[in-house]
């Protein structure tokens, strides 16, 4: 039902005309498709809580939900009291939840969840198995995903097996499998029973229907595939499973190591050098990366290109020097800014503009070292905090200016004298009573044509309405300066509230910060012991070469 | 005194951990105050900075959950922009599973006015599409909500607003 706008022509303000556009106005009304519907039922709340809590607004969604009754209300405001925090009330909620008609697996995996969050894995067993059986969907998948795991942490890992096989193919099934293969890695002096798993995830991710997710994992699989292949010897399958590989992925600097590093095992050092080549384009941040710069100078160096060589680990030991002072920069900038502006933030807002971001992104030195960061999990629920800190701070911060601003108007309120609404009123008085001599002569002058009729009625509830408000005006004044005041006490409280939950949000915000500064400093210091490890390892493949170089120019000497 | 060593070893090694666990449970009774204030300020502003003798609400649903992906809407009352949004998937899931975005709540005097909204979409064909309709209302005094019904049918999948009034 789409409406279709009524013309409106624009007419010099004077009250004859305004009363026909009315009129006029009137009669377009009754063409609109518009329905006059009921107030909205209890299905409404739910709907805008539901809203509110996709569109990261928990504290919204309580509001909305208030004490709406009903299964869909109970699932919404259980979410919504985890989300802000009030865990043992959304806990009983969700247990509640488990007896209800709808919801039950979701509830049930979200208890499970908070089992596991608490170690609680006996609990959380019982929770997944019941998800498992009441779910359906992505619910009953991730059920099945969590019990493998659970197996796996027991030491079970045929159990695991066991529950992989019974799920449906996609992303948790494709992720229980690559932890599988992890498992079996660990375990198996061979690498087949991994491999074997590893075939699985990447079949079963061929059936994720969230594209950039299935992507992610598929190439982070393939490129797992290939290390245990090159770790068989078996270089074929390894160049099989790396050329699978996008070149956009986040997997590509190690794809390309890796698949240089097959070729050179036999002994195609120029398609390997071609490989370390376009690895080297990358931030020396991702894995692989440093080795692809030795391996430049080791290729040269097999192909009897020693000259070449000895320029190649040169190069090498400089970028891996430049590379120690970036880091030098990064620990200092930390120090002196924190982790959360120099590391975090500073780093999604470097050149590339967000429309811009493709695979260039991943050449961003910063942006490489904050990945490689966030895929520690504790680096993550470091990050996480400071994060939920700032937005509570941001929140009460526009909360604070808001109401600020508030206040200021209601004390230029309080300070208009009554008298001037009561001078006012009397005249508006006057004009309504013309207005209603006007509808009068004109209902009489329109007396039988049916047409104007419904148009006159709504004039006349109009300016009854109008009559309503101007009539109990003078008791709304009465009570207008205690209304005030009340009202600016209420706020006056609400502000002194904010500003106290403003510095218990600072105060945590410095201890987060502080554990998250701990984070990043140690991991930039590991990242700067990488360097020097691969710096020592370009110094002695140059005094390596440069001995042999020595060696054969007595040689050549002696004969 | 000094402690133990092996007592003093558990001790440093555990205390990092007890700290963070410490910080979460801060930031959760933090969270829930804020919620608890977050109520009593949305009620403060709901009765004084919208009174119901002037308050306007309107609210966008999704008519048919699979026929559209919104990207955005702007909303204009009397030529004036009022609101707008972009949407994520989150959010786009929540309208195509019933969920009810309130996309203004403001006010404006009894009598006539004007509700225009501009929504930019892709359809279920492949379609990138903009449409701008219009409304007119009638406000008259107490609360007024008027809803905005986004379909769009087989086999063109032209979007449809319809607008649904109550009081």
């Amino acid at each position: 039902m789409t409406a279709v706008e009524a013309p409106c022509q624009r007419a010099p303000a004077t009250r004859k005309t305004r009363f026909c556009f009315l009129l006029l106005w009137s009669a377009a009304l009754a063409a609109f498709p518009v329905a006059a519907n009921e107030r909205p039922g209890p299905q409404w709340q739910v709907g805008l809580a539901e809203f509110a809590l996709a569109a990261g607004r928990a504290e919204e969604a309580l509001v909305r939900i208030g004490e709406t009754r009903g299964d869909a209300a109970s699932w919404v405001r259980a979410r919504a009291l985890l989300a802000t925090g009030q865990v043992e009330a959304a806990k009983r909620r969700l247990e509640q939840q488990l007896t209800a008609d709808s919801h039950r697996g979701d509830a049930a995996l979200v208890l499970g969840q908070m089992a596991t969050q608490s170690g609680d894995d006996r609990g959380a067993r019982e929770y997944f198995n019941t998800a498992s059986r009441l779910g359906f969907g992505n619910t009953r998948q991730r059920a099945l995903y969590e019990l493998s795991m659970l197996d796996m942490a027991d030491g079970k890992p045929d159990a695991a097996g066991q529950v992989l096989a019974g799920m449906e193919p996609g992303y948790w099934a494709a992720l229980g499998y690559a932890n599988l293969a992890a498992h079996f890695s660990k375990q198996d002096l061979n690498a087949s029973r991994p491999l074997v798993a590893l075939r699985v995830a990447l079949a079963m991710s061929e059936q994720d229907v969230v594209s950039d997710r299935s992507n992610s994992l598929r190439s982070q699989l393939l490129v797992r595939a290939a290390y245990l292949s090159f770790q068989q010897e078996d270089y074929d399958k390894a160049i099989g499973f790396l050329e699978q590989v996008p070149l956009d992925s986040y997997y590509t600097p190690r794809a390309l190591y890796l698949h240089g590093l097959s070729l050179d095992a036999r002994d195609n050092y120029r398609g390997a050098m071609q490989s370390w080549h376009r690895a080297k384009k990358y931030p020396l941040a991702y894995p692989g990366v440093e080795d692809s710069w030795l391996g430049m100078g080791r290729g040269y160096d097999l192909s009897g290109y020693l000259g070449q060589a000895g320029e190649a680990y040169l190069a090498a030991s400089a970028s891996y020097e430049s590379e120690r002072a970036t880091l030098r920069e990064l620990a200092s900038r930390i120090r002196e800014e924190g982790a959360w502006k120099a590391l975090v933030n500073d780093a999604r807002g470097t050149d590339a503009q967000w429309f811009l971001a493709d695979s260039r992104t991943l050449a961003q030195p910063r942006l490489a070292y904050l990945m490689r960061f966030m895929e520690s999990g504790e680096a993550q629920r470091k990050v996480n905090r400071v994060a939920e800190l700032v937005r509570l701070d941001q929140i009460l911060a526009s909360r604070e200016q808001s109401l600020t601003v508030f206040r200021r108007s209601l004390s230029d309120l309080s300070s208009v004298p009554v008298a001037t609404a009561v001078d006012e009123q009397q005249r508006l008085n006057a004009r309504l009573e013309q207005l209603k001599v006007r509808a009068m002569e004109m209902q009489q002058r329109m007396a039988g044509a049916s047409s104007s009729g419904a148009e006159l009625k709504v004039v006349a509830t109009m300016l009854a309405g109008v009559g309503r408000g101007l009539g109990s005006l003078e008791s709304r004044l009465e009570g207008r300066t205690p209304h005030l005041s009340g009202l600016e006490r209420r706020i006056d409280a609400a502000l002194s509230r904010l500003q106290s939950l403003r510095g218990r949000a600072q105060q945590l915000r410095i201890s987060a910060e502080q554990q998250l500064n701990d984070e990043a400093i140690a991991f930039v210091s590991r990242q700067d012991e990488r360097m020097v490890l691969a710096l020592d390892k370009a110094e002695q493949r140059i005094a390596h070469l440069y001995e042999y170089l020595a060696l054969e120019s007595i040689e050549r000497g002696a004969q | 005194m000094v402690a133990h060593p092996l007592i003093a070893f558990v001790l440093m090694l555990t205390a990092p951990l007890i700290a963070a666990a410490e910080l979460d449970t801060e930031i959760d009774r933090l969270k829930a105050d804020v919620a608890e204030l977050a109520s009593d300020l949305y009620e403060l502003e709901e009765a004084f900075l919208h009174p119901a003798d002037t308050q306007v609400a309107v609210f966008l649903t999704l008519a048919r959950s699979d026929a559209l992906t919104l990207d955005s809407i702007e909303l204009s009352v009397n030529d004036t922009p009022v609101a707008s949004h972009f949407y994520s998937e989150r959010e786009l899931r929540s309208l195509q599973q019933g969920g009810v975005q309130q996309l203004f709540i403001g006010n404006v005097p009894v009598g006539e006015h004007r509700l225009k909204a501009v929504l930019t979409a892709r359809t279920a064909n492949d379609r990138y599409v903009r449409r701008e309709v219009a409304h007119r209302f009638q406000k008259e005094p107490g609360e007024f909500r008027i809803q905005l019904s986004v379909d769009a049918r087989a086999p063109e999948y032209e979007p449809q607003i319809g607008f649904a009034e109550w009081k």
